[in-house]
């Protein structure tokens, strides 16, 4: 399988602010790949250096091989992007821009833009002026999926979505991958990337600190337990591999990380009447994962106080 | 203040007065354009005045001017008809009056429309009515703080009227200034009020604006046919323009045509304030046209995206200067005697007659062709800063062909513009039996196309290097060669200093023959710095605003 994004050393630096380290990222074809991180994490101005926007301050990009500040107009020919601010012209009316957007892209799914259009129930008669946030935002996907591109890039492109349309989107995302695809989904709503990649990139401060795919993810942060004795519930404080330990009357729940044979052995020498376990969910690595950065800020800050 | 605090500020006054923050927002608004335009319009009694003394100073010149200009059709057409315009008195109140009723009215129903439809397309009404506003006492409200800022502008207005008639040589008395800065007003108040009703019974502010546009030029076509025509003169009572007129300040005044002025106020006010309670918030009386047809045509590429983005500004574009221009050929030939010779060699023209005057003239037109060319700098640049741009360039659309692109459209738009100025100047002058051939006219509208041509590329080039200053250099480098230009030719000042401005490199042409040297140095510098900035365009970032 080919490659669709490839970075090496991609970095962006804005006078003293470090909006991007040096990133090496590579999305293979007809993946979905998760793009999370916090506001100003660096998401955007990725995407737009991938996107020949900005320069970068070093490294270079490639997509489907093609450098992205040299060949830019025969890597867009094959990508279609969706920004989180839609800003279109106000003045042309819903059908004009779609019908200018297409003849710039080169190529129209006709049949499939009047099925999106009906999908998420956009009126394209009305000038932009007049749309909402929402509405511009819906036109801007529209734009991007009816062209059937190589490669979806799509920042935070839910943003003004009601939940209905929000469920359309997915529909679509859903699509594009079944069709083979790539897609880059830029997002901080955890649910949706867990509905619909494949592999999670997760950037921090600039910083990507993560990536893989969610098996793997889940597979080295810890599980949920949950269980409900007859009696008060036994310390398993001391049991390895378990953290974040609370009891509330007969009731108790841990984290365990690795095998998980040391807890059961312990949890069933009581009478353990109720138990329950679960993955971790995205939010939860995720919140893993700023949590423990805030945590040692918080003990540096207490150590030097 | 920082933010913050101005913040805090305006939500204790909304604590404290909640039910009037339409009236304080729209008369807060309008009266800090009335203290401007205020200025402007006793600026314009003044240089009327003060030309008036220093331009004739003997009474047998001023009985030509009369003569000359007072028998003008055009400018009677234009301006109304002249009362005793041989006295300072009569010449101040019959240019002004006719100035000020236009500009004012224009002035008048773009602020009315702004504030009543365009705060309300904004969605700003939406937050307030969600409180114990009604739409109805919001829409009062609304007229209202449109009324104090009228206030405003007329207490501006008589500040400046009445410092005027203290003066030696022009003298009239304290509430005969008073009664001047009044009839100044009254064509901007009735115009308030028809941009108050217009806001109501159309979807949009633009559309708003084009309908009190409509009624404004109404106006102005049914005062110019009952000023041309003797068989006519009763038709100047059908036109709210005419009634400015009929006020005849500092002319023996007649106070009666106050009546019908207040009259369609308080009117057109009321009308609006109890339409806005029978609508819906965001709706409309009549048709709404927001569900434009899509015309495609030339929304096949991105040049004729250009061309479609500048179409309706070249087209504003085109009917002012054309009438500029009429207005310049209608009054060639009677300014041209009016003026000494040496008032014209003054201001550049090497010989007198409507030639030397339109000469002179035509380095107005070269300011104004620049100015659209500064328009143009700003709008490319606003394409960008807004990120519409965006939208192509993550197309399959490079960057230099899309500058060049914008570049070429706008420089067909200065070259359309100084053809139309050429053509209607020559048909102005060509009604006042002014010999002057269409070929030298259409020669003059085309050798101040360089200049436009010079500062749209200086202002490519900045957009190239520092985005974010490409409007304020090219406006200012219109502003500042029209204020050496000024100030020069009135000082006699330095060469070095007059070569400095654009302007001061073209030739006074019609008058004499168009300097095509410096002409094509000025196209060439500018296409030149326009081919710079575009390359280190396509090396930069792109820039928000």
């Amino acid at each position: 399988m080919g490659v669709a994004i490839c970075t090496e050393g991609l970095s962006k630096r804005y006078g003293d602010l470090l909006a991007l380290a040096p990133l090496d990222l590579e999305v293979a074809e007809g993946e979905v790949l998760g793009y999370l991180g916090p506001n100003g994490a660096g998401k955007t101005t990725t995407i737009r250096l991938l996107l020949g926007l900005v320069q970068p301050t070093a490294g270079r990009a490639e997509i489907f091989g093609l450098d992205v500040q040299r060949d830019a107009v025969a890597a867009h020919r094959r990508l279609a992007y969706v920004p989180g601010e839609a800003t279109l012209w106000p003045a042309l009316t819903g059908a004009e821009t779609l019908h200018l957007l297409g003849r710039v892209q080169g190529r129209v799914d006709e049949g499939y833009r009047d099925e999106l259009i009906g999908r998420f129930e956009f009126d394209s008669s009305r000038k932009v002026r007049a749309y909402s946030k929402g509405n511009r935002q819906k036109l801007l996907l529209i734009a991007a999926l009816m062209c059937r591109p190589d490669l979806l890039v799509l920042d935070e492109p839910t943003s003004g979505l009601d939940p209905l349309m929000e469920q359309a989107f997915r529909q679509s995302v859903f699509e594009a991958k079944r069709a083979g695809q790539t897609v880059l989904l830029s997002s901080h709503i955890l649910s949706e990337v867990e509905a619909l990649c494949d592999r999670v990139a997760i950037l921090r401060s600039g910083r990507l600190i993560d990536s893989g795919t969610l098996a793997e993810m889940r597979h080295l942060s810890a599980l949920s337990v949950e269980a409900t004795f007859d009696a008060t519930p036994p310390d398993v404080s001391h049991v390895p591999g378990v953290t974040k330990v609370e009891v509330e009357g007969n009731q108790l729940r841990c984290q365990v990380q690795g095998p998980v044979e040391p807890l059961l052995k312990r949890l069933s020498a009581v009478g353990v009447t109720q138990l329950l376990s679960r993955e971790p969910s995205l939010e939860e690595l995720f919140l893993a994962h700023y949590g423990a950065e805030s945590n040692r800020r918080t003990a540096e800050a207490a150590h030097v106080g | 203040m920082s933010v913050e605090e101005r913040r805090a500020r305006t939500r204790g006054a909304r604590a404290r007065f909640p039910q009037f923050v339409v009236l304080r927002r729209v008369a807060g608004e309008t009266s800090r354009g009335a203290l401007i335009w205020g200025a402007v319009f006793g600026l314009v009694v003044v240089s009327s005045a003060r030309g008036f003394v220093s331009t004739y100073t003997t009474v047998a010149a001023r009985q030509r001017a009369a003569a000359t200009l007072g028998t003008n059709k055009g400018l009677q057409a234009l301006f109304g008809a002249p009362h005793h315009i041989a006295t300072v008195g009569g010449w101040t109140a019959w240019r002004s009056l006719g100035l000020v009723a236009l500009i004012g009215a224009v002035w008048a129903l773009l602020t009315a429309t702004k504030q009543v439809r365009g705060e309300e397309d904004a969605g700003r009404w939406e937050l307030l009515l969600a409180g114990q506003t009604t739409r109805r006492r919001a829409a009062g409200q609304a007229v209202a703080g449109l009324a104090l800022g009228l206030g405003v502008l007329w207490v501006v207005t008589a500040a400046i009227t009445v410092a005027v008639g203290r003066a030696n040589d022009t003298r009239f008395s304290f509430s005969a200034g008073l009664y001047l800065a009044l009839a100044l007003v009254s064509s901007p108040a009735m115009f308030l009020a028809v941009g108050a009703l217009a806001s109501q019974l159309a979807g949009t502010r633009r559309q708003a604006a084009g309908l009190a546009a409509g009624v404004l030029g109404a106006a102005f076509v049914v005062r110019l046919a009952a000023n041309s025509a003797s068989g006519l003169r009763w038709a100047r009572w059908l036109s709210p323009l005419g009634w400015v007129d009929e006020l005849r300040p500092l002319t023996g005044t007649r106070p009666v045509a106050l009546i019908p002025v207040l009259a369609f106020v308080l009117a057109l006010g009321g009308t609006a304030a109890y339409l806005a309670g029978r609508r819906d918030l965001g709706a409309s009386i009549l048709p709404d046209r927001s569900g434009a047809r899509a015309h495609t045509r030339l929304l096949g590429s991105p040049l004729g995206l250009s061309v479609r983005l500048t179409r309706n500004v070249a087209i504003s574009w085109a009917v002012g200067l054309g009438a500029f221009g009429l207005i310049m050929g209608l009054v060639a030939k009677s300014a041209g005697e009016s003026l000494s010779r040496e008032t014209l060699k003054q201001l550049g023209a090497p010989h007198g007659g409507a030639l030397g005057y339109l000469g002179v003239a035509f380095i107005i037109v070269a300011a104004l062709l620049a100015l659209a060319a500064a328009g143009q700098v700003t709008a490319t640049r606003d394409e960008e800063g807004e990120g519409h741009l965006d939208n192509l360039l993550v197309r399959p659309v490079a960057r230099l062909p899309w500058l060049a692109g914008r570049f070429l459209v706008a420089t067909v738009m200065l070259l359309i513009l100084g053809l139309v100025i050429g053509v209607f100047a020559w048909a102005g002058a060509a009604t006042q039996q002014s010999d002057i051939s269409l070929g030298r006219i259409l020669v003059a509208g085309v050798a101040v196309i360089p200049a436009a041509v010079f500062v749209l590329g200086l202002g490519t080039l900045t957009q190239g290097i520092l985005p974010r200053y490409a409007g304020a250099l090219a406006y200012g480098i219109v502003a500042w060669s029209f204020l050496v230009q000024l100030i020069g030719s009135a000082i006699n000042a330095n060469s070095w200093l007059l070569d400095l401005s654009v302007f001061h490199h073209l030739a006074p042409a019609p008058a004499a023959d168009p300097n095509w040297t410096s002409a094509a140095a000025l196209a060439t510098l500018g296409i030149s710095a326009a081919a710079l900035g575009a390359l280190t365009f396509t090396r930069r970032d792109l820039a928000a605003t």
